[in-house]
């Protein structure tokens, strides 16, 4: 057999440098950088006089596709509102279908009982009893809530962007795996586009096409789609190849094979992005309720805005609760398995789900005639009649308790919460914030460019440099400093958190059995959550950002700890006992050094999720990067707005690289790759 | 037997690397191992020739990463040789249009694989009548004979189950059953025993047996398994980084190994169940007593021959004329008398 | 080719089943911009409300204050009953270029200025003016600002640059930027109720003066030499040294379609006219009361059936 060699990173060669020690190569570089600012104003800020005005012209060249451009004599203008009209025609049948009924031929919106009983049916199909309880549950609390209408909106673009994102993402996949250049020139895009946060697809979007629910289905169509093209990509380059070759050899034409042979063979994979799509769709529409969507996700941010926390709960609740329940059907219809003894079955068994549904739709139908509630659920719940009535359930006054105990919670706590706020901020995010907005690029470059070198080799170098200079030339230093010094707290603090937990998940079952679910459950809510205990809790400022990012960024961080832990070959770990170590030693000594290439790969994913959640605690109110891409919303000046996304993104592929050639390297070193 | 010959391949090459071509029309289509190296090329199959005649089973072994595998898909064009000649009944097999290839496959050629390759989205009856789907036969016809192949294989009654509930051997019939579907003329088998357990292997080993005996196909067998190979095979041909060392019978290789290598997997082989008694027969001799069949192999004629006191004349059967003798010190060499002096070459 | 698109687009609209006739121009849904403050919502509801009792068909889409006017000069949007010289006046008027249409100004008078709950004058009596407010500034100090005090300004993007105010004037504060005009109500909120001393950027009318008690801080009034001559106002070495104007316009805004499509609703639109008692009551049914804002417009028509009444003429 032959022994597979790892081919060894050649160090570089034939440069100077290569003969100082490694700190010394950084403390050059640091002092270098500092030296040089104080004989060089133009090191600590970029001089003015040589800024590129890149979002100037971005903005402008939108400007001029929005006004003059034209496309083989036809406007661009009116291609985009072709586009724009034609995809409000599918919107408008949801619309219709959803909540607003056929008013033409009389026929009102699917009642809400036969929707409710539709996703138990479907889930008990799918799920079995378990998920239909969930499910029911669910139905039963949007409508008690009063947040049904506003659930069916957020579903209209739901239903509608699900399918054209998926089906988008499946071609670009398919054509990915089938062409070099469109390898070449979508590989690189998905990366980027995975790691632009939500709001920058809006401003551009909007500027393109009509404001409104149709703004809100492109932006979230591109934002969903390329977990579907990964997963596409994914599912096809690992259909086995004797699968492939035996469709070959069955005289498959070229067609065949991707039809009949890779995509069903690949059906799982295709299924978990078809989760990713709908989890992504439902986060892009709560967001794009900032550029037109309407629904929950606009209901939120309104109760955010005006402080009715209590509602907001309540919606936020709402939001996670659909989360969850798309979630749970879409993985359990992957999971599905094929039943194969349906010969010697009746019709009526074979599709006793189906036949129920039908059956209670047309019931419904019918009985929405004659009670109201059959149609839409009732805002109050009474029992009796007369002066007899009893209200049973209020959603609305339930709010105000709510709303009234978080003050008068706030007005106890304040005096436990605000010293702490204080001396957070006071001692570490000022000294911190400085400290970035004092650091010379020079030394950021350097230090960055430095160990880009050291882990990656050149490549990974030029990127990184590139990537840093697109945001000094620009004129972006201070927002990017600001972004990265908050992100780089956050995810101190996540790993502080995160990282205790999934060590201590990973020796104890019963804590597992814990953590791993609400770690589950914390991904799937939409980030627009996070803000409201952020915002009841501590005031404007960075304390609250932080507060915000961690829910969502800890996550990774608990999860990769854990499975890297898990991963730890047990020979390994056994080796570690038969030496005589302590369970402290063996902690410290045998299983975290093993597992700290997967660590840090958490790492890398909590920073980039810790990015992310930048452009959305913007609104709760930030001076950085996420802050400008909100901005651009609203002053139209998409230059900004792309640029700062870009830049978000930008920070988190310089971080990926590193760690994730750090880890790749390390993983080399220990033989686990 | 050149006229025999179903498939022909001359001088077939496939290198993988930057510029295959270019790199073998730079060494005139015969660089050296050298040459190879220096240049960062793999020569996956090297300069291979042999003919699969009619209706013989043909195993060609190997070590893995001897480029058998690689050998049997240029061959069937699931990859393309680099340089070389190959032909298919007198057609060559590296001008054939896409639709024709397609055509080859949909009725020529059926092949089995190491991981069975079924789909996994179907059930059994469905995966047997792939082949037969993407022809666009019709669904009655498929169904009728997909269900006489399950049968013949003997998994009638689990039509309606999936893959993913069947054993690895079922799975593997079911993999032979689908390429049994379009009747083909050449049966190419990649190392289809070889992700099974050994019991259930020697079980398959013996069903393919069976099945030969009824169908009589052209085979073209892959195996790492010298033992599979001997136990299958009409002819044997050996691949070492790329090139084929020798291509004979397994009593010529047994008994004439071309070179160490050969001769390393041959020591271990079961002489008496492959060296038939003609080819360690000694000179006729008068003090012969009883007959044995010349083409017997030793180990069927072992026991009289070491139990009878004098030598046994051995017969040509075709001829019914007495054409040598054996005798006990001759057997027992021929069956252990090789290892022990390989082991004292060892030592 | 441009017909094509035209066409493709016109017949993708008429596959959406449409409404029933009614006694109007157009049975296609007349769009009615939607903002985020109470008030905008409660009263877009009111004249959306009292067109579908005309027989007009509405639909209400959400909208970015800023983005809203160019919307309605493409006519994506047809009508907004709330715009405020204060935050808009420059989006408004770069779309009236566009196209966009002045349905008319109402009677309400808008002030935006620096805000302070009443119970900052028990502490510092002289908050009410801006050289009184300046000399209790520590007490507004927190720990981002100490020793200055911290006023609380708004959005950075609204156009008001508080910082050069405070320079000019020579005022021992900083300005802080929120985000979002939320969380300048979740800092008085959180203030409030614990009764701690907050200066902040607010205007009227709005919800904040139903539910909270405050009044403005005066500064300097200011004219157009403030901005131009320094030696104009208390600092005789800057300009900028004033306040905010007194009262600004509040304005309606409409596409260019609406007067073509719905020459009816367009009439309605113009005569609509709001006061500020009325914008106060409009927000006051939400945020005191609790009601949601569709509830309040119609709890708010009964109240005003006259002014519903003069509208539809």
């Amino acid at each position: 057999m032959t022994e597979a060699t790892a081919p060894s990173r050649t160090e570089p060669q034939g440069f100077s440098l290569s003969a100082i020690p490694l700190w010394g190569q950084f403390a050059a570089i640091i002092i270098f950088g500092v030296l040089l600012s104080l004989v060089w104003d133009g090191a600590t800020r970029w001089p003015e006089a040589w800024v590129i005005p890149a979002a100037q012209w971005i903005t402008d060249f939108i400007e001029w596709l929005k006004s003059e451009a034209t496309i083989f004599g036809v406007e661009f203008k009116d291609i985009t509102r072709g586009i724009g009209a034609a995809l409000k025609a599918p919107v408008k049948w949801a619309e219709y279908l959803l909540y607003r009924g056929f008013k033409g031929i009389g026929l009102g919106p699917l009642p809400w009982v036969a929707v409710a009983a539709g996703v138990v049916i479907f889930a008990h199909w799918v799920g079995g009893v378990r998920l239909a309880i969930l499910c029911g549950l669910t139905m039963i609390y949007l409508a008690t809530f009063n947040l049904w209408k506003d659930s069916m909106k957020t579903m209209t673009i739901v239903i509608v962007a699900v399918p054209m994102a998926a089906l988008l993402g499946i071609t670009l996949g398919i054509w990915v795996t089938r062409s070099k250049t469109a390898s070449r020139i979508f590989s690189p895009m998905f990366d980027l586009m995975q790691a632009t946060p939500h709001m920058a697809y809006l401003a551009p979007v909007a500027a393109l096409f009509a404001f409104g629910p149709v703004t809100a289905l492109i932006a979230t169509v591109i934002f969903a789609m390329p977990p579907m093209a990964r997963c596409t990509i994914l599912g096809l380059q690992t259909v086995s190849s004797d699968v492939i070759e035996a469709g070959q050899m069955s005289g498959c034409t070229k067609r065949q094979l991707l039809w009949k042979v890779a995509l069903p063979s690949s059906k799982r994979t295709l299924m978990l992005g078809l989760n990713q799509v709908v989890m992504q769709t439902l986060a892009m529409v709560v967001i794009a309720s900032i550029a037109g969507a309407t629904g929950l996700g606009h209901k939120l941010l309104y109760s955010l805005q005006q402080l009715r926390l209590g509602v907001a709960i309540e919606q936020g609740v709402a939001i996670s609760l659909i989360a969850i329940v798309l979630d749970r059907l879409t993985q359990a219809y992957a999971y599905k398995e094929t039943d194969h003894f349906v010969a010697g079955k009746t019709f009526v068994q074979r599709h006793k789900h189906l036949l129920l549904f039908l059956g209670i739709l047309v019931a419904s139908y019918i009985a929405a005639e004659f009670f109201r509630w059959v149609k839409i659920p009732p805002s109050k719940f009474i029992w009796g009649s007369g002066d007899a009535k009893t209200v049973l359930f209020d959603a609305k006054l339930l709010a105000r308790h709510m709303d009234q105990a978080i003050r008068d919670f706030n007005v106890v706590a304040f005096d436990y919460i605000n010293p702490i706020r204080d001396w957070v901020t006071i001692w570490i995010l000022l000294p911190v914030r400085d400290f970035f907005l004092w650091l010379p690029w020079p030394v950021f470059v350097g230090v960055i460019g430095l160990g880009a070198w050291r882990l990656g080799g050149m490549p990974v170098l030029l990127l990184c440099l590139a990537l840093m200079f697109s945001f000094i030339v620009t004129g972006f230093w201070v927002e990017t400093m600001k972004t990265t010094y908050l992100v780089l707290i956050a995810a101190a603090l996540c790993v502080i958190i995160g990282v205790p937990l999934g060590i201590w998940a990973a020796r104890s079952e019963r804590v597992a059995n814990i953590i791993m679910p609400i770690c589950d459950t914390l991904q799937t809510f939409p980030s627009f959550i996070y803000l409201i205990p952020a915002i009841m809790l501590f005031r404007i400022g960075d304390f609250a950002n932080i507060f915000a990012i961690l829910p969502y960024a800890t996550v990774p961080a608990i999860r990769y700890t854990y499975l890297g832990l898990k991963r730890i070959p047990p020979v390994t770990i056994e080796a570690g006992i038969a030496n005589g170590a302590t369970r402290m030693q063996r902690l410290f000594k045998v299983e975290l050094p093993v597992a700290l290439p997967e660590i840090m790969l958490g790492l890398n994913q909590t920073i980039m999720m810790a990015l992310a959640m930048t452009a959305i605690t913007a609104l709760i109110g930030s001076t950085d990067l996420g802050q400008e891409v909100v901005r651009s919303i609203s002053t139209q000046d998409f230059g900004r707005g792309i640029l700062a996304g870009f830049f978000i993104a930008a920070l988190g592929i310089i971080a990926d690289r590193l760690i994730g050639s750090w880890a790749a390297e390390r993983k080399r070193q220990l033989g686990v790759a | 037997m050149p006229t025999d010959a179903q498939i022909k391949c001359r001088n077939l090459w496939k290198v993988f690397g930057d510029d295959p071509q270019g790199f073998l029309r730079r060494h005139k289509g015969n660089p050296s191992p050298e040459a190879l190296k220096e240049e960062g090329y793999i020569g996956a199959v090297q300069d291979v020739s042999f003919d699969v005649n009619q209706g013989e089973i043909l195993i060609i072994m190997g070590l893995s990463g001897s480029g058998k595998s690689t050998l049997i898909r240029c061959i069937t064009r699931l990859n393309d040789p680099t340089i070389g000649e190959m032909e298919y009944e007198g057609r060559d097999l590296l001008k054939l249009s896409e639709r024709e290839l397609i055509d080859l496959r949909r009725h020529k050629f059926g092949m089995v694989f190491q991981n069975f390759g079924l789909l996994p989205h179907r059930d059994v009856l469905e995966n047997v009548a792939f082949p037969l789907e993407v022809q666009g036969i019709s669904k009655a016809d498929r169904v009728t004979r997909a269900k006489a192949m399950i049968d013949l294989v003997g998994l009638g009654g689990r039509e309606s189950y999936f893959p993913r509930e069947l054993s690895g051997g079922q799975q593997q019939r079911v993999g032979i059953a689908r390429s049994l579907a379009v009747e083909p003329d050449i049966w190419f088998l990649d190392e289809p025993f070889s992700a099974l357990d050994p019991l259930i292997r020697a079980e398959m080993q013996d069903e393919f047996i069976r099945l030969q005996s009824m169908l009589h196909k052209t085979i073209v067998f892959i195996t790492h398994d010298f033992e599979e190979a001997t136990k299958l095979a009409d002819r044997i041909g050996i691949m070492k980084d790329g090139r084929m060392v020798q291509l004979a019978t397994p009593e010529e290789l047994v008994l004439n190994p071309a070179d160490d290598y050969v001769a390393e997997f041959a020591k271990n082989a079961p002489r008496e169940r492959i060296v038939s008694v003609g080819a360690i027969m000694q000179p006729v001799t008068d003090a012969a007593s009883g007959t044995v069949p010349m083409s017997a192999k030793i180990g069927a004629v072992a026991e009289q021959v070491l139990t009878s006191e004098n030598p046994v004349a051995v017969v040509d059967e075709s001829s019914g004329t007495i054409v040598g003798s054996i005798d006990r010190q001759t057997v027992a060499t021929s069956i252990f008398g090789t290892r022990s002096s390989e082991g004292t070459r060892a030592a | 080719m441009k017909n094509l698109l035209k066409g493709v687009a016109l017949a993708a609209l008429m596959m959406a089943p449409g409404a029933a006739m009614a006694d109007v121009e157009s049975d296609e849904p007349i769009i009615i911009v939607q903002n985020n403050w109470t008030s905008q919502l409660v009263l877009s509801y009111v004249v959306g409300k009292t067109l579908e009792g005309m027989g007009y068909t509405v639909e209400y889409a959400p909208s970015d204050s800023q983005l809203q006017f160019q919307a309605m000069a493409d006519n994506d949007m047809d009508f907004q009953v709330e715009a405020w010289e204060g935050s808009m006046k420059s989006a408004f008027e770069k779309a009236a270029e566009n196209g966009m249409l002045d349905a008319g100004t109402h009677s309400a008078l808008t002030r935006e200025e620096w805000w302070i709950p009443n119970y900052v004058l028990e502490k510092c009596p002289g908050a009410g003016h801006w050289q009184g407010l300046d000399r209790c500034a520590e007490m507004f100090a927190t720990a981002e600002t100490k020793p200055k005090g911290r006023f609380v300004g708004p959005p950075a993007d609204w156009g008001k640059n508080y910082a050069d105010r405070i320079g000019a004037l020579e005022m021992n504060f900083e300005a802080i930027n929120v985000g979002q005009a939320a969380t300048l109500w979740a800092e008085l909120q959180s203030a409030y109720d614990r009764k701690e001393p907050i200066v902040l950027f607010n205007w009227t009318p709005n919800f904040i003066e139903s539910k909270f008690e405050g009044q403005f801080v005066d500064f300097p009034a200011p004219s157009a030499a403030c901005n131009e001559v320094k030696e104009w106002g208390p600092n005789p070495n800057a300009t900028g040294d004033c306040g905010a104007p007194h009262s600004g316009w509040l304005k309606k805004a409409a596409s260019p379609r609406l007067p073509e499509e719905w020459p009816g609703a367009w009439a309605v639109l113009q005569r609509v006219d709001f006061d500020n008692a009325d914008i106060a009551a409009a927000a006051l049914l939400v945020d005191v009361d609790g009601m949601e804002p569709e509830e309040a417009a119609e709890a708010w028509m009964k109240e005003n059936d006259h002014l519903v009444k003069s509208w539809v003429q």
